[in-house]
């Protein structure tokens, strides 16, 4: 008898327990974020699952960066599988609308959720649209930057009175600046990630962006009459440094960051997703030196600097749609993260949310505060069908400016087959 | 009487061979036909198409980049095979002569880097060969004068790739012609060395030839394995100069899921079955003449 009793009130306690964890919402995250800023994103759904403990559950898992998430997020929403949400390149918003990926956010769904258009900068939000239609809700901006270290300038006397660098602004002026860091007895002037096509992009769509230059006319044809001048003229300044021995030669992300950590080169050029690495190097007394980060020089005529955006989008899962209460737990998820973005900025981004960037403790943020001014100026790939992370031109840049940079090929012929090769693609 | 034996015979053995075949007829027959089908359509990557008949194939015979890829991925088929062939060969004769768990331990060392997944293996490599800090620079410092960015050089890309290929894959060889040298009777060989043969005889005449079939089964697979290459030139180009060294399966991937163009990837991919059956007939044919010989 009493063992009967027992198992009854076990069976209750599974039945109750089974009920507890029905009235509870699981929302399966996927994201590419491996690096620093991986890090502060799980503390972020740590945190976030804590607070909503009895209502919504994050079950996040991390994917590999560019093609490979991209290509299992449009395989699997054609299947009906993959997750609720997930993180997505704005600069991708073209291309994963036109292979039917990403599902609508209407006006009334973002409404009932409490968005509001007032609180982004208006091309973040109008970049997370594709024909007036709400795809994504941005979550930061980010983009590459200038890190320095302090100690290595102010030998070379490129120190100003205020902490910053000066002085570097002009091609002539930066390259005359890198062959003094060198001469100062740094390996490299500056150290950039040569081995690949998606940092040089960044690098000298910047520099493009910066003569005026158009990578895409409206009339659909790529680096039209003296565009391909200015993008030649972008890809030589790089390729010069690397010719004279100033930066190094196609290197490898991990090196390219080891060569500044180590000292041996006195700057480097990467995204801002890389702060939190060198923050936290600082803080273990493992760096040695010194370092900030400011916006790009300016090369040529005007401020500008190669940016993108991390946004939250839905996949177009066919055959098996998102409930109406899975979407409402989707969307609290996204604006708690977007609420929450202060701590975001430690890893680097700018956030999206003007609420938090036009807060004082954003202002107070190193080196955030410096360097994101450069929001103002940013520029951000073409919206095209053939733009953006792990697109037909990100490929481009690695067949054709990559080389270029690393002498391989010179860079007026090398932009002439970048433009033919995406000219053919257009069909 | 008899008849009805015979059809009794035939129902269970069409019972019999019934999951076999409907498995075969689901999973490969069915798609293969598809894959064929979609060759001669638009279609995207998931999705119909329309029916464009044969304007997939004329484009392939016009497009520089699939020349590349079926060049690329013969040069690789010549760098790898025969070479993998011949160092199992080679190593499975010297572990062979060991005894007792040096044997054991000497084969499980060159087994072992076969367990690893690719990716493990392109992190390695890259890391060992990387130009600011890998550690096989210093030699090739030394032998070639400079640095070499290895994988960011065309002409290097496809022979190193390979040689990894050979050093990852070799110790399964290895492993086939260890269990074909053990099925050669040890009499035969204290015959011969009573006859007063040489080494260099032993194995002509007795190891080589008796090892023969061992020896085509490894072409083979290798043959049809490195055919099928993908994941270490992918990886090991993943962000770079990809279409210079670009082989079949990786253009099949680019064209079907960056580009979006399942009909096209398609036609390459239906190539390239014509091509491994082709070349397998080709080397079975070869193969069977010279053990007939």
């Amino acid at each position: 008898m009493r063992r009967i009793l027992k198992k009854a009130l076990a069976t209750a306690a599974l039945i109750a327990f089974a009920a507890g964890a029905q009235a509870k919402e699981t929302v399966v995250w996927w994201d590419f974020l491996s690096g620093g800023d991986g890090v502060r994103m799980k503390s972020l759904i740590d945190q976030f699952n804590k607070e909503h403990a009895d209502s919504i559950e994050i079950q996040a898992t991390t994917l590999e960066w560019g093609v490979p998430f991209y290509t299992k997020v449009q395989t699997s929403a054609a299947v009906g599988e993959g997750p609720d949400v997930m993180t997505y390149h704005l600069s991708r918003l073209p291309l994963g609308v036109a292979t039917g990926t990403l599902r609508e956010i209407t006006p009334e769904e973002l409404k009932a959720a409490g968005f509001s258009a007032d609180n982004y900068a208006p091309a973040n939000w109008k970049a997370a649209q594709v024909d007036g239609k709400q795809y994504a809700v941005p979550f930061d901006i980010h983009s590459v930057v200038l890190y320095y270290n302090k100690d290595k300038l102010a030998a070379a006397g490129l120190l100003g009175q205020d902490g910053l660098p000066k002085g570097l602004d002009g091609v002539d002026n930066f390259h005359a600046a890198l062959e003094k860091l060198k001469a100062g007895g740094s390996e490299y002037g500056v150290s950039i990630h040569s081995a690949a096509g998606d940092s040089q992009w960044r690098i000298f769509y910047s520099l493009f962006s910066q003569q005026g230059g158009k990578f895409l006319s409206d009339n659909g044809k790529f680096l039209e009459g003296d565009n391909l001048d200015k993008a030649v003229k972008a890809t030589s300044v790089v390729a010069k440094w690397v010719a004279d021995g100033l930066a190094p030669k196609s290197t490898d992300y991990p090196a390219s960051i080891a060569l500044f950590t180590s000292g041996k080169a006195a700057m480097h050029i990467n995204g801002v997703w890389e702060v939190p690495t060198f923050t936290d190097l600082g803080k273990q007394n493992k760096l040695g030196f010194e370092w900030g980060a400011i916006q790009l020089p300016t090369f040529f005529d005007q401020p500008a600097t190669w940016a993108d955006s991390h946004s939250f989008a839905i996949p177009n899962r066919k055959g098996k749609e998102i409930s109406p209460e899975k979407l409402k737990a989707v969307l609290e998820v996204v604006k708690w993260m977007n609420e929450h973005s202060l701590f975001w900025a430690t890893a680097g981004h700018i956030p999206a949310f003007s609420p938090v960037t036009s807060s004082d403790d954003f202002k107070k943020m190193q080196p955030n505060a410096t360097y994101s001014t450069l929001a103002k100026t940013a520029v951000f790939d073409p919206s095209s069908k053939l733009a953006g992370v792990a697109s037909p031109v990100y490929d481009a840049a690695g067949n054709f400016l990559m080389p270029a940079i690393n002498g391989e090929l010179d860079p007026q012929g090398a932009m002439e087959q970048m433009r033919d090769d995406l000219d053919g693609q257009t069909e | 009487m008899l008849a009805s034996t015979r059809r009794a015979e035939r129902r269970s053995a069409f019972i019999l061979i019934a999951p076999f075949l409907l498995i075969y007829l689901v999973l490969f027959i069915y798609p293969t036909l598809k894959m064929l089908e979609l060759s001669f359509t638009n279609a995207p990557l998931i999705g119909e198409g329309d029916w464009i008949y044969f304007k997939n194939y004329v484009r392939l015979f016009g497009d520089r980049l699939f020349k590349t890829a079926v060049w690329n991925t013969g040069y690789f088929v010549v760098l790898t095979v025969v070479p993998n062939v011949a160092t199992g060969l080679l190593i499975a004769l010297m572990v062979d002569r060991l005894k007792g768990w040096t044997q054991s331990v000497v084969l499980a060392a060159f087994f072992l880097p076969y367990i690893l997944p690719v990716s493990v293996v392109f992190l390695m490599w890259r890391w060992i060969l990387d130009l600011q800090f890998g550690i096989a620079q210093y030699p090739i410092e030394f032998f070639y004068g400079e640095r070499v960015p290895v994988f960011r050089t065309i002409p290097w890309f496809l022979p190193m790739v390979g040689l990894i290929t050979i050093w990852w894959t070799n110790g399964f060889n290895v492993l086939l012609f260890i269990a074909g040298l053990r099925n050669i009777s040890p009499e035969i060989y204290d015959a011969a060395a009573l006859d007063g043969a040489s080494r260099w005889q032993l194995f002509w005449k007795i190891t080589w030839p008796l090892i023969w079939p061992v020896t085509a089964l490894v072409a083979t697979i290798q043959l049809i394995l490195q055919l099928k290459i993908f994941d270490q030139v992918y990886l090991f180009s993943v962000g770079g100069r990809s279409e210079p060294t670009m082989v079949l399966v990786q253009y099949i991937y680019q064209e079907a899921f960056q580009r979006n163009r399942g009909g096209y990837a398609a036609t390459v991919a239906t190539a390239l079955f014509v091509l491994i059956a082709a070349l397998s007939v080709l080397q079975y044919q070869v193969l069977r003449a010279r053990s007939a010989e």
